[in-house]
């Protein structure tokens, strides 16, 4: 009787301690699906509002307000040269960009003529994408200057003298508003107050921004893009390498048989003669 | 590590009780920290500017338009949010399995660019988008995901780490 009653008494107890360990198990498998949840809850939280609050911060792709005079369906292109002019010169091109200083040395006084004498007008897009893989505000704060001048009736100078001052691609200089208010001065009749608040409160930021998102969503990957009537023309129009002598013949035989759009529409002063810019150091590989 | 051991005993015995003993536990708690570290800075770099969030998730051409944005600016997030948990030490190990899934994601579309031969920086902490073909780096980018691919895997198979949520909630 003892005997099985101690061993009834055994039983009992072991029967308690498994209880009590598969309680246990329970508890334990019970907090591991709550931190789990927990968890999984957090990161599917976290995207969710990554993805609300981006949106809100992020800036239109239709910009609230844009330069005077800037063309297109969203504002974004602004023009240089006669609006009638038979041909079209579309460039992207961003202030940072090395390739895109060369380019405007070498080609902006022969361009200038060209507009000048109503052969061509240029649709520039000014982006701003340089910043992002260098870091800095060069390029934005360029591109809401040139914006800036734009609105004075400045564009054309301001963006010739911009593209001669360039610093180093790894030189964040036009992030500093102070240079970028400075080189204006060498633009006559821009440096006001008016360009100088414009400047300083990064008045077309938005602008900025549109603009290139717009280069982001569209084929074009590098800059300088230059297209001659559709056509990209640098560094080569079919075989040819691109040279001030042949863009100008290019533009002539877009223009064969057109007549030239009324000249100084543009409202700017008077290009410079070719030899007015700095010394055309040729263009090495791009 | 059983070969290992065989042939030199005494390495294999520190290599195991560096793999269970309580040293483990010190080698999780680096491995916790230098992922937290790493998904902190990743989605710190990615947060200051949307659109550039958004162009280098673009610049892989793999993501349909519609997805372009949401993964942009939701992945910092999602990568700060790992960094907290990693801090803490809780949930590690399914902490761990999530980055190890993304972290193969990344090198998944790294590889993938590299193959089609577009030229892109891998935007892993901000930048991203085209560059140059000569300022391409899918070797070291790669490589340097596979290292904190290492770090997840050591988490996912050792979760006990020191100085963690986790184990002021098991104990």
């Amino acid at each position: 009787m003892s005997e099985k009653n101690r061993e009834g008494k055994r039983t009992a107890r072991e029967r308690m301690m498994a209880e009590r360990a598969a309680q246990e198990a329970k508890d334990k498998r019970t907090k591991k699906l709550v931190v789990g949840g927990v968890v999984v809850a957090v990161v599917a939280a976290a995207a969710v509002t990554g993805v609300v609050v981006q949106n809100q911060r992020s800036k239109p792709e239709t910009p609230v307000a844009a330069p005077t005079g800037a063309i297109g369906d969203k504002s974004l292109v602004i023009p240089s040269g006669a609006a009638d002019a038979p041909s079209t010169l579309t460039v992207y091109e961003d202030p940072r960009c090395p390739a895109c200083g060369m380019y405007e040395r070498t080609f902006s006084p022969t361009i200038d003529q060209l507009e000048d004498q109503g052969k061509l007008q240029v649709n520039y897009h000014v982006v701003s994408f340089i910043d992002r893989s260098l870091g800095g505000t060069g390029s934005k704060h360029g591109a809401n200057a040139l914006a800036c001048a734009q609105d004075a009736g400045h564009f054309r100078d301001y963006h010739d003298v911009l593209y001669r001052n360039q610093p180093d691609e790894t030189s964040d200089a036009f992030g500093d508003k102070q240079v970028l208010l400075d080189l204006a001065k060498q633009v006559p009749g821009l440096s006001t107050p008016v360009f100088e608040a414009c400047v300083n409160d990064s008045k077309y930021g938005g602008w900025v921004s549109a603009v290139q998102q717009d280069f982001d969503k569209s084929s074009y990957k590098s800059t300088p893009t230059v297209l001659l009537n559709g056509t990209p023309i640098y560094p080569k129009k079919g075989d040819e390498q691109i040279s001030p002598e042949n863009l100008a013949k290019w533009v002539d035989e877009a223009n064969a048989g057109k007549q030239p759009g009324s000249t100084g529409s543009h409202g700017q002063s008077p290009a410079p003669t070719s030899t007015a810019s700095e010394p055309n150091t040729p263009p090495t590989a791009p | 590590m059983a070969s290992q051991q065989t042939a030199e005993p005494r390495a294999g015995g520190a290599l195991r009780r560096a793999v269970d003993g309580p040293a483990s536990e010190v080698i999780g708690l680096a491995a916790r920290l230098g992922l937290a570290v790493v998904w902190g800075w990743a989605g710190m770099a990615k947060i200051s500017d949307p659109a550039e969030a958004a162009q280098a998730v673009r610049a892989y051409e793999i993501l349909p338009e519609s997805l372009v944005k949401p993964v942009g600016w939701g992945l910092p997030f999602l990568e700060l949010a790992l960094a907290l948990l990693l801090l803490l030490g809780l949930g590690t190990r399914i902490v761990a399995g999530i980055s190890a899934v993304l972290l193969l994601t990344f090198i998944a579309g790294i590889s993938s660019a590299w193959a089609r031969g577009i030229s892109i920086d891998c935007g892993c902490f901000g930048g991203g988008g085209t560059v140059d073909a000569s300022k391409t780096e899918y070797a070291q980018e790669i490589l340097r995901d596979t290292g904190f691919l290492l770090l997840a895997a050591w988490l996912f198979l050792r979760p006990r780490t020191k100085y963690s949520l986790d184990a002021w909630l098991a104990a």
